[in-house]
């Protein structure tokens, strides 16, 4: 068998050689992204289950304010539109990876995002609410006394609402939680003495628990955001696009009208969430 | 002990009033930890709004149809038979490397064991997914791939692999869940081959079979019964280990629960409910795999 030998090494390096191409050959596609929409005939969408931003109907298809953007977007260019539902904490890395072309999933613009991600003007302005325990916050006058050592504070993993509570309130306990509904649950128990999150849900919960849960801060936003879709760096181009849409459909009230709708009053659409 | 004393008689089929008493005690103890919860817990029940997500009624043909929860199970199903035959093809390619004299394939599946052994499985998926799945399916083309096409758009594509659509997202999911598992597989693969006596190697040479006819006809018979137990159970494990790929968002049950959870906010009755289902899946297969190994059993007399 000492023949193989040399063939082996020659296998070897040939393995070797193809490993090395596979990962430094870019992928075959245009520089530029707005081509490359229209060629695939296809806009990819990330995004992330968040009411009423996106959410699923009773018939487990997506619904919400960003879909009706999304859907929008790609009418306008065309082109069909396929949802990527993305566990929120890894939305960012999936789109440096490629898994779609933009994020419409409520992105809020911080300088920080913005070093590794493109932003458009923003489509939407939401803000943080939060949702306290009667029982234990019911007495507080102001927000200074949610900043106390026995105060717990309840809030999803990896999203603003975690930063806003360490800087607004650095005395409290923080709890991460993967997703609101649990960071809630934690409220409505009584282990938390309150949640924070993106308006308007902490409101929207507090009334399915209205003796349990109210909206601290007497109903009112504690920060004000502004949420953009997010891009790769380095094209100029699909930037331009789509800060331009959102410029127009800001103008015509088509943003404003749709916000109204799933953001304003639950009862439009509660009926295709929930099967009562 | 009495050496004329009687030797122990077979194990009892009947319960005893011990029998009872405990096993009344247990049932009791369930009850009270369920009323307490149910106690200290604030918390509208509602199943009918997570049950209408494992099976829905359709109004537009009057039927019942299934839902996203049953999406997921069938993704998770797909995504642990397929990940099961590759993790076995790679566990058998790398065990027997591990008992080569060869010192390269030694070192490649010792390294391939260690490396995947010793990282968290959740770290080893974000690498893989991050970093070999977006360089490796972008160059084999598999991004952009032509959903409406008849080559993938059959039922017999459909069953097998899911909406193709996501197929490459269900690939880098099956990947990630097949490379990690194999490494398990490859560990009870050699343990299996070492079982065999040396005796039956030096015999099957000495009668002049050919290396592959030693291993296929001689030692992998005799080996592979000796770790059906292990095996059936690393599957099992591969089926639960499946939801973990739920953080590089593979539509699979374990996803498409947190997307219901928190379109619902019934996070309580989805999580029970996903847990039923996982539970029914694992235990069918292990009640499988146990008439499988008795069946190994009965043939071997």
């Amino acid at each position: 068998m000492k023949f193989l030998k040399p063939l082996k090494s020659l296998v070897v390096a040939a393995a070797v050689a193809t490993m090395t191409f596979i990962v430094s050959t870019p992928p075959a596609s245009a520089d530029n992204l707005l081509d490359e929409i229209v060629q695939r005939g296809k806009l990819r969408v990330g995004m992330s289950t968040f009411v009423p931003w996106a959410m699923r109907d009773k018939k487990g298809d997506l619904i919400g304010f960003e879909i009706d953007v999304a859907k929008k977007v790609a009418a306008d260019m065309g082109v069909e539109v396929e949802f990527v539902p993305t566990a929120w904490s890894g939305i960012v890395p999936a789109l440096l990876a490629k898994k779609f072309d933009v994020i419409i999933g409520g992105l809020s613009i911080t300088p920080q995002r913005n070093l590794t991600v493109n932003f458009t003007i923003p489509y939407a302005h939401s803000g943080q609410q939060m949702a306290a325990n009667k029982a234990l916050a019911g007495g507080f006058k102001s927000l200074d006394d949610y900043n106390d050592p026995k105060v717990t504070i309840a809030c999803r993993r990896g999203a603003i609402p975690c930063d806003y509570a360490q800087k607004r309130f650095p005395k409290a306990t923080l709890r991460q939680f993967d997703d609101d509904a649990q960071a809630f649950q934690e409220v409505v128990n009584g282990n938390a003495y309150a949640m924070i999150s993106s308006a308007p849900k902490p409101r929207f919960w507090s009334d399915a628990y209205p003796d349990k849960v109210f909206v601290a801060n007497n109903g009112e936003n504690l920060t004000h955001g502004d949420e953009a879709f997010g891009l790769r760096k380095g094209d100029v181009d699909s930037l331009n696009f789509f800060s331009n849409w959102i410029l127009v459909n800001t103008s015509n009230g088509w943003l404003q009208e749709r916000n109204d709708y799933w953001f304003k009053n639950q009862s439009a659409w509660k009926d295709m969430v929930a099967p009562e | 002990m009495d050496r004329t004393s009687p030797p122990p008689g077979l194990p009892k089929k009947r319960l005893t009033p011990t029998d009872i008493v405990v096993l009344g005690g247990v049932a009791v103890f369930i009850f009270y930890a369920a009323y307490r919860v149910n106690d200290v817990l604030v918390y509208k029940w509602d199943w009918p709004r997570v049950l209408n997500f494992v099976v829905r009624y359709d109004d537009a043909s009057g039927t019942y149809v299934p839902n996203l929860l049953l999406y997921g199970l069938a993704t998770t199903l797909r995504l642990a038979i397929w990940a099961t035959i590759l993790a076995s093809i790679v566990g058998l390619v790398m065990g027997y490397w591990r008992t080569c004299e060869n010192l390269t394939l030694r070192i490649i599946s010792r390294c391939y064991v260690e490396l995947i052994r010793n990282l968290p499985p959740l770290v080893f998926i974000f690498i893989f997914y991050f970093f070999v799945s977006s360089q490796l399916f972008p160059a084999l083309g598999l991004d952009n791939i032509n959903a409406g096409s008849e080559a993938v758009n059959n039922p017999a594509f459909r069953i097998a692999f899911g909406d193709p659509q996501l197929l490459s997202n269900f690939l880098a999911g099956m990947l990630c869940l097949a490379l990690f598992e194999g490494a398990y597989i490859t560990e009870i693969v050699r343990a299996g081959i070492q079982s065999v006596g040396k005796g039956q190697w030096e015999a099957a040479r000495a009668i002049g079979l050919s290396p592959l006819n030693v291993l296929r006809d001689v030692i992998l018979p005799q080996a592979f019964r000796n770790i059906l137990p292990p095996l059936a159970g690393q599957f099992i494990s591969l089926i639960k280990d499946s939801a973990i790929v739920s953080l590089i968002s593979i539509q699979e049950l374990t996803f498409l629960a947190t997307e219901v959870a928190s379109s619902t906010t019934r996070v309580f009755e989805t999580w029970i409910l996903v847990g039923a289902m996982y539970f029914v899946l694992c235990y069918s297969f292990a009640l499988l795999f146990g008439w499988l190994e008795r069946r190994a059993a009965r043939s071997r007399r």
